[in-house]
């Protein structure tokens, strides 16, 4: 019998996350027997039927690679995070949400309170007139039933467990993930640890295809729908927030190629801690006007802001999260 | 990496910190800090041993970043740089916390105050671990001058550089050299011939072979920076290009048009007449109402659109002086006609002016008060039973009467005001306006004709009214300041600049619209903004503006401004 060449093994988790990321693996397509060929597949929820109890048992190191996507919202997720950096070798945040925070990062605008409020008490389809929210712990007659608890902060991976790679995008570009996977198999020269990978250092306009000048002159914003596009000019030039000056390159342009202007999935390039004040800077400069009571009412075109600007990466950026009020006794 | 060695120190400034801030205290929970080797507290850090203190323990402990707890950096940050470089360390290697202005002298509370001290020399001690060495960079400087304006300051001025030997470009957009004095005929106190002052200047100005002088010139374009500044003029429909290393900025003022002020009447009574209209009859020698009869009654009134908040807030400083050069002249050509000066304030400020006035007030002259919160003189037409032309009603303010002064002609000190272009002059040169548009001096005492642009300099009435004396004061110290940095030849430009990493500039281009300095520009081929670090001032506004990182300024990065904040905040949850 041909002796076969060891196999890495490979963990796909996901944390709080939509759960895109872990379908993304399979835009691998075909290529999906080249992982199957070099990898077992040992944990991988939304495939597989392993429980914790298995990965409990596994020894230490035991896991090559994880790709972690999600962000941490609960001690669920936390602690899992905790085990399978116990038992993998190299951790990968996997996605904007293991990366930043993402999408489900954008809570951190709000209290882990005011968010039981909203969806088990004010919300429109809700009849709650006790007020019964989750508990971490019920007792009934056969024993304890529990739930994870849920946090205040949504948090990135990084921030709870070391991480080895961050490889962003909501989802990560496929060819990357393969690039970076195969480069583990063929145990090539990796990044130095805590890298991002998968992305390059510079902002989306780099490679744009989309014509730009220095002379933006904002004088509406506007919301996607509300412009006939011309598939030639510069999204920001036309009244639509891009997120591309403040994101870095290696999504492939899919949203731009597509005729929509960037989200910002991929996150800021190194040395830009806080993505959303620095796009909003960029943005007052180009605002068309210099009469104060003007310049208010076109900033006001602007909708949403804040989940705008931090779409993907308010738990990771300096601001973090809304303040939460304390009293000082 | 070598290892980070910090010297801290304390200072005292006699007892303008010491006597609120607990200096020792400081110093020892300083000593605590991670990488701080010496932590001393001294009673003048800024004095010879001071200094010789710092450089000493630089040489003997190696120590390679310094901070200083003392007064405001802009007093003495050059002063302990010095220092540093005298002790072999790069001078930006330093940081100073400001325990003075920003702590002792505004606190009251001794235990506060200390915590704040302590706060402000973590935070700087936080910072200063990132610091990196800056190197000194320097730039010829082209010896021509460039004087916008052709009145009595900017004649002065190229006249004072040309005679030194240095080129002068002399840039007038009216058709004649002169300005406001070539529009007088006597100047006070002296009441000497003013035409008789400036029309040598003026011939002098145009005779002398290092002037060039370009009339009915309007600026385009300045762009380059101290040193290298090159203006593209435009004169008789053809424009042509300049360079020069300095300019003086001269452009004056103007008399305010009180047409909007109801009360007097101006363009509606044609015997209302402002002050530059009667130097126009007084150059003339005849002094008439409109019909041409000599007038009987003449009244002054000052402070019309000065003091005022609907029109100027501002005192506008030679109309007192000058109302009482017309009361003197008018008595002279009218010996027998009713003088009636209309004050709100008597301000005969300056040398010889307040013996003017007393001569003046000797010579048959009704001064009469009024104040401007009980509202303003008003001017009507008199009855035909009145035996004169006009009817001024007002409040006299030492009688405490209202009274009504018969006159045929009346004389308005009108205000002056900074030119329509003042702004636009301020945008080409880079200098800043005060809310009243007159242009703001570097420092109003320390460097009045200097401003925040190098190599750019104000004199005269375009930084704020004043008179002729005082005007050709500041346009020999401004021509001082340029031919001292003609003199030296060369000079250091800011280090402290931006810098674009082009690893990771995208191009989108936000930098280049918002640097006041015009100092960015774009490399096509590369793909990449690009720094002019001659003229970069190092302001950061691109810095904060860049959106994807990559513009670093210099010495401000984001590494050195929030290590500095999280030094400020750490202290305060472990102390308070």
């Amino acid at each position: 019998m041909e002796k076969e060449k060891p196999k890495l093994n490979l963990a796909v988790y996901w944390g709080a996350a939509c759960g895109g990321c872990c379908v993304s693996v399979l835009d691998v397509h075909e290529k999906l027997f080249d992982v199957v060929a070099n990898a077992n597949l040992v944990f991988w929820p939304i495939a597989l039927d392993t429980k914790y109890s298995d990965v409990e048992a596994m020894p230490d190191g035991f896991i090559d690679v994880t790709l972690y996507n999600g962000a941490i919202r609960n001690s669920e997720n936390e602690h899992i995070a905790k085990l399978l950096r116990q038992k993998t070798k190299v951790m990968v945040a996997y996605g904007s949400c293991a990366h930043l925070g993402g999408i489900p990062g954008l809570a951190n605008f709000h209290t882990g309170k005011e968010i039981f409020e909203r969806v088990y008490v004010s919300s429109e389809s809700t009849v709650n007139k006790e007020k019964i929210y989750p508990q971490t712990s019920y007792k009934i007659p056969e024993g304890e039933l529990t739930l994870p608890e849920f946090y205040n902060d949504v948090r990135t991976l990084g921030q709870v467990v070391d991480v080895d790679y961050y490889l962003p995008g909501c989802p990560p570009q496929t060819e990357r993930l393969l690039e970076v996977f195969m480069a583990i198999v063929k145990k090539e020269e990796l990044p130095p640890n805590g890298s991002v990978i998968g992305a390059t250092d510079k902002g989306q306009c780099d490679e744009c295809p989309r014509k730009r000048s220095d002379n933006k002159k904002i004088k509406q914003f506007k919301r996607p729908v509300e412009v006939i596009d011309d598939g030639e000019t510069c999204f920001l030039e036309q009244g639509l927030i891009c997120m591309g000056p403040a994101t870095r390159c290696g999504c492939g342009y899919r949203c731009i190629e597509g005729n929509s202007p960037c989200r910002g999935c991929y996150g800021p390039p190194p040395g830009s801690p806080d993505p959303g004040s620095k796009m909003m800077s960029a943005i007052g400069t180009m605002v068309g006007s210099d009469d104060p009571e003007e310049i208010a009412k076109i900033v006001e075109q602007i909708e949403d802001p804040a989940g705008t600007f931090y779409r993907f990466s308010l738990p990771a950026a300096i601001l973090r999260r809304k303040l939460i009020e304390t009293t000082v006794s | 990496m070598e290892e980070i060695r910090i010297g801290v120190y304390i200072c005292w400034c006699g007892s303008n910190i010491a006597q609120l801030i607990d200096v020792k205290f400081i110093a020892g929970e300083i000593k605590k800090l991670e990488n701080v080797i010496i932590s001393r507290d001294y009673k003048y850090m800024c004095s010879d041993p001071g200094q010789e203190t710092l450089i000493a323990d630089i040489k003997q402990n190696k120590l390679n970043r310094i901070v200083v707890a003392a007064c405001s950096p802009r007093i003495h940050e050059p002063t302990f740089r010095k220092a540093l470089e005298k002790a072999g360390l790069n001078p930006y290697m330093f940081q100073m916390a400001n325990i003075r202005e920003q702590d002792s002298w505004v606190h009251i509370d001794k235990e506060y105050a200390t915590l704040k001290a302590v706060a402000l020399v973590k935070a700087a001690v936080s910072r200063v671990k990132h610091h990196e060495p800056l190197n000194k960079k320097s730039v010829e400087v082209n010896s021509a001058t460039m004087v916008i304006g052709g009145g009595i300051t900017g004649l002065t001025s190229a006249l004072e550089i040309a005679q030194a030997g240095k080129q002068v470009y002399l840039i007038e957009k009216s058709d004649s050299l002169g300005g406001i004095t070539a529009k007088i005929d006597l100047t006070y106190p002296d009441l000497k011939s003013a035409g008789q002052m400036i029309r040598p200047k003026i011939s002098q100005v145009q005779n002398h072979n290092l002037i060039e002088v370009f009339l009915n010139t309007i600026l385009e374009d300045i762009s380059g920076y101290v040193g290298n500044f090159s203006t593209k003029v435009r004169r008789n429909g053809t424009s042509e290009e300049i360079t020069f290393g300095n300019i003086i900025v001269a452009t004056g003022l103007k008399p305010f048009s009180p047409v909007t002020i109801p009360e007097y009447k101006y363009k509606v009574l044609p015997d209302v007449i402002t002050s530059i209209e009667l130097e126009k009859m007084l150059q003339d020698g005849t002094v008439k109402t409109s019909d041409g009869s000599k007038p009987d009654n003449i009244a002054i009134i000052h402070c019309v659109g000065s003091r005022n908040e609907q029109y100027h807030p501002y005192c506008s400083r030679t109309c007192c002086s000058t109302a009482l050069k017309y009361a003197n002249q008018l008595r002279s050509l009218l010996p027998d006609a009713h003088l009636f000066d209309i004050y709100a304030d008597m301000r005969a400020y300056g040398k010889g002016c307040e013996e003017f006035y007393t001569n003046t007030s000797n010579k048959n002259i009704m001064f009469l008060m009024y104040d401007q919160k009980n509202g303003l003189p008003e001017i009507r037409k008199a009855n035909s039973s009145d035996n004169a032309g006009m009817i001024i009603t007002f409040s006299e303010k030492l009688s405490g009467e209202n009274i009504e002064v018969p006159v045929d002609l009346v004389i308005l000190m009108t205000a002056v005001e900074a030119h329509e272009d003042a702004k636009e002059v301020a945008r080409l040169t880079g200098i800043s306006l005060c809310g009243n548009d007159f242009y703001i001096e570097k420092h109003p005492k320390l460097d009045p004709v200097a401003t925040t642009t190098d190599g750019v300099y104000i004199a005269g009435t375009c930084q704020g009214p004043k008179g002729i004396d005082e005007s050709i004061v500041q346009a020999k110290a401004a021509a001082a300041k340029v031919l001292s940095m003609i003199a030296m030849g060369s000079i250091e430009i800011e280090v402290a600049v931006s810098h674009v990493n082009e690893e990771v500039c995208c191009g989108c281009q936000t930098c280049i619209m918002v640097c006041p300095y015009k100092a960015i520009s774009f490399d096509e081929e590369k793909n990449v903004s690009v720094v002019n670090e001659a003229l970069c001032k190092g302001c950061g506004t691109c810095g904060s503006t860049c959106p994807t990182g990559a513009i670093k300024s210099l010495h401000f990065t984001d590494i050195q401004i929030l290590s500095q904040i999280e030094g400020l905040l750490k202290t305060e949850s472990e102390t308070i």
